[in-house]
């Protein structure tokens, strides 16, 4: 199935199920044909990426892993388990082998842009690690870069746009299921210090590189960036304005990027508000994305969600004494109708299908230079907005286009 | 002084003797994977929800085919016979006279084929090809299936039986027996979307007024109606493809199997309510007239003026109408 095809389909998705089959199938390639791949940057989101290619050895075939690191380099080769693969320190040597298709960027942030023009450079496939870049001039120039190599394929790790419950909320949206949606709450709270133990012989700075500005955009790079990115997908839209605060408020053990942050996105084009936030101060909501239109609330965890109708959808119900009708949908007794019966894969297992489509069949990802660009640069501002206290406003020049 | 506490005394004597008002009792809950809906008029609470939901959790142990408990599953595993309970020997004899009614449209042994269409309990991946579903049918017969006493029997070990089309339609008449116990004469029972019902609501002795939903594309639309109707005292149950159906290589593949090929029913129905006296009955016959198409299903309601129908289709140019038997078009109520 086309995937245009399979898009204009999706309006008679019934189940979690079949969502899976059709995201399986829109993001499947007919081509067997193994890619073989190396991961630079071997954390935790690399073993993560790693365990579910497992489940992909027709797609892909580990044949390198790099890290700076010696311990990250280890467990990885350990995860990886085929004497095959080759453990390089430095990423440019690894490029050099002729054999290794494509590659998986998962480094520090601020890593992410020379080491994703190293790869096009030496034509490699690129999935890389969201948030794009760590800032907007390299947003804009890895977008020239992968326009110069027209046939490899450079992906951004947004993987909202391949998780089954996402794909269905955008839809609902589509069709108007939710009205005009004015609001939309975010939240990424936990109540810890978001640092890793370092190990004996590292540093701070090499660990836990998101506390610091040089590595990282902190909680909105790394987190609030998913739902900035799934708003400009949903909607086919960007941000306008930036408003933004935050601070060290808690966690005043020598880091840099805010522990508690909070950022208003304005969305003049959709007349919408976006409210996305973090703390590290509290976990009691933990994680809440919430759209708020005329007609009903949707309600997404990371893998479930609900959508609550407004009072005035129901009011027709009140005239009759019962209703007659095919059986009726689950209710939840909060008054919620469950938005998936079953819970597709990972978000990420659909990506690499994608990825792996994409690069057999020569396509564009539905996470690429141009969406990835885009929200990175959303990130840049909130995090602009709230380092200075300024309103941050979209510029003409923000605008990509492939 | 005196005369004014006489009257007091004949007002208060007065007051004790009227009966006392007749008062809306809801009651409602989630059972057999759906919500319930009961309204009752009377003077006084006569029922609990705990009442309800024992009611309601007797009868998924014997009839839930999600239960791997129920009678039905522990039937379905069985290779020869299993001793039931009254509850499956009334759905197990109604199913009888439905499919002889029928001429096998109607039949509960196509589980294995409702299965195979992924329309089971069992999770399926791709859809079944031509020869699964020749070698399914295989074990599909209502006459493999026989009832002695309280024992049901199999022709064959391959046979299983699923009797989703008339449990709810089922349910709700046990509830509405369980009503008429209690000398309840003005009651609603809506279990699932089928629903018994008797008598008038009050206060105000006005007669009750049932919506019939409209085909939504999706289950996140309002739930708009079609048609308020006032039916008689009796049963008004809907089958629909509206709601429960996959969608596969662009077409859209219904839960109504027909019983005869085990292939689903393809035509330009998209609901048909149906009002018969008992919902066991409306439940069992509403899957039906849907695989037969409009015209065989009109014909179907002449022979069987017991029942009658209204009818949601897609007309050839793709507009969706409505028509009714005429019997039914009496309940059609128009402000």
């Amino acid at each position: 199935m086309s995937r245009r095809k399979f898009l204009r389909q999706a309006g008679a998705l019934t189940s979690g199920l079949i969502l899976h089959q059709q995201l399986m199938a829109a993001f499947s390639s007919s081509l067997q044909q193994t890619i073989n791949i190396g991961f630079i940057g071997c954390g935790d989101r690399s073993r993560g990426i790693l365990s579910i290619m497992q489940e992909l050895p027709a797609e892909f075939k580990v044949t390198a892993v790099c890290d700076i690191l010696d311990f990250r380099l280890a467990d990885m080769l350990k995860a990886v388990n085929d004497p095959n693969v080759k453990g390089y320190k430095d990423h440019r040597k690894m490029l050099e082998d002729k054999s290794l298709q494509a590659v998986i960027i998962a480094t520090p942030l601020n890593m992410h842009y020379p080491i994703a023009a190293d790869a096009l450079a030496a034509g490699k496939h690129v999935f890389l690690e969201k948030t794009m870049t760590y800032n907007i001039p390299e947003a804009s120039k890895l977008v020239q870069l992968a326009k110069q190599h027209p046939s490899q394929v450079l992906q951004v790790g947004h993987q909202y746009r391949y998780v089954p419950l996402y794909f269905r909320v955008k839809e609902m949206i589509e069709k108007g299921y939710l009205g005009k949606i004015t609001h939309i709450d975010c939240r990424w709270d936990r109540n810890w210090n978001w640092r890793r133990t370092v190990p004996e012989g590292y540093t701070d700075k090499q660990i836990n590189w998101r506390m610091y500005k040089a590595y990282s955009g902190g909680l909105v790079a790394e987190l609030l960036s998913h739902q900035i990115d799934f708003i400009n997908w949903a909607f086919n839209t960007h941000p306008d304005e930036v408003l933004g605060t935050g601070g060290i408020d808690f966690y005043k053990d020598g880091r840099e990027t805010f522990d508690n942050v909070q950022v208003v996105l304005r969305y003049n084009k959709e007349n919408m508000i976006g409210n996305f936030g973090a703390t590290c101060g509290n976990s009691r909501e933990g994680y809440i994305f919430k759209l708020k239109g005329t007609k009903g609330t949707v309600a997404l965890l990371v893998n479930e969600g609900v959508f609550y109708p407004e009072p005035a959808t129901r009011k027709e119900l009140q005239v009759v004494d019962g209703v007659s009708g095919a059986t009726k949908i689950e209710w939840n007794k909060d008054g919620g109708i469950p938005i998936l019966k079953e819970k597709g894969k990972d978000g990420t297992w659909y990506a690499l299908k994608d990825f792996h489509a994409c690069v057999t069949e020569k396509k564009k990802p539905t996470s690429n230079v141009i969406t990835g660009a885009t929200t990175a640069v959303c990130v840049h501002l909130a995090n602009a907005a709230a380092y200075t206290n300024t309103i941050q406003q979209w510029k003409p020049s923000y605008n990509f286009s492939s | 002084m005196r005369p004014f506490f006489i009257l007091l005394l004949a007002c208060f004597y007065l007051a004790a003797a009227r009966p006392r008002e007749m008062q809306p009792w809801q009651l409602s809950g989630f059972a057999q994977g759906t919500s319930w809906h009961i309204t009752y008029y009377a003077p006084d609470s006569v029922a609990s929800h705990a009442s309800i939901d024992s009611i309601l959790d007797k009868l998924d142990s014997s009839l839930s085919i999600y239960k791997p408990y129920s009678l039905v599953s522990q039937f379905n595993r069985c290779t020869d016979s299993l001793q039931i309970d009254e509850h499956l020997a009334n759905v197990v004899n109604a199913s009888f006279l439905a499919s002889q009614n029928t001429g096998g449209i109607f039949d509960i042994t196509i589980q294995p084929v409702t299965q195979a269409w992924g329309f089971g309990p069992i999770k399926v991946t791709d859809m079944p090809d031509s020869l699964t579903i020749s070698n399914l049918m295989h074990c599909v017969d209502v006459r493999y299936l026989s009832l002695k006493g309280s024992v049901l029997f199999k022709q064959k070990p391959c046979v299983s039986i699923d009797v989703n089309g008339i449990a709810q339609g089922y349910s709700v008449d046990v509830l509405a027996d369980f009503f008429e116990w209690k000398h309840i004469e003005n009651y609603m029972i809506e279990l699932g979307g089928e629903i018994r019902l008797k008598g008038l609501k009050y206060p105000g002795a006005q007669p009750m007024r049932i919506g019939i939903e409209a085909p939504a594309e999706s289950e996140f639309e309002p739930a708009m109606m079609q048609k308020v109707i006032r039916p008689a005292n009796g049963a008004i149950t809907t089958s629909g493809s509206y709601r429960k159906y996959f969608q596969s290589k662009g077409q859209k593949i219904s839960h109504i199997i027909d019983g005869r090929t085990g292939y689903p029913a393809k035509n330009e129905l998209i609901s048909v309510t149906v009002f018969a006296s008992r919902a066991i009955m409306a439940d069992a016959y509403d899957n039906a007239l849907m695989a037969m198409g409009l015209e065989k299903a009109m014909q179907f309601l002449k022979q069987h003026p017991d029942m009658a129908a209204y009818f949601i289709y897609r007309k050839k140019d793709g507009a969706i109408a409505d028509t009714a038997s005429t019997f039914f078009d009496k309940f059609i109520f128009v402000e």
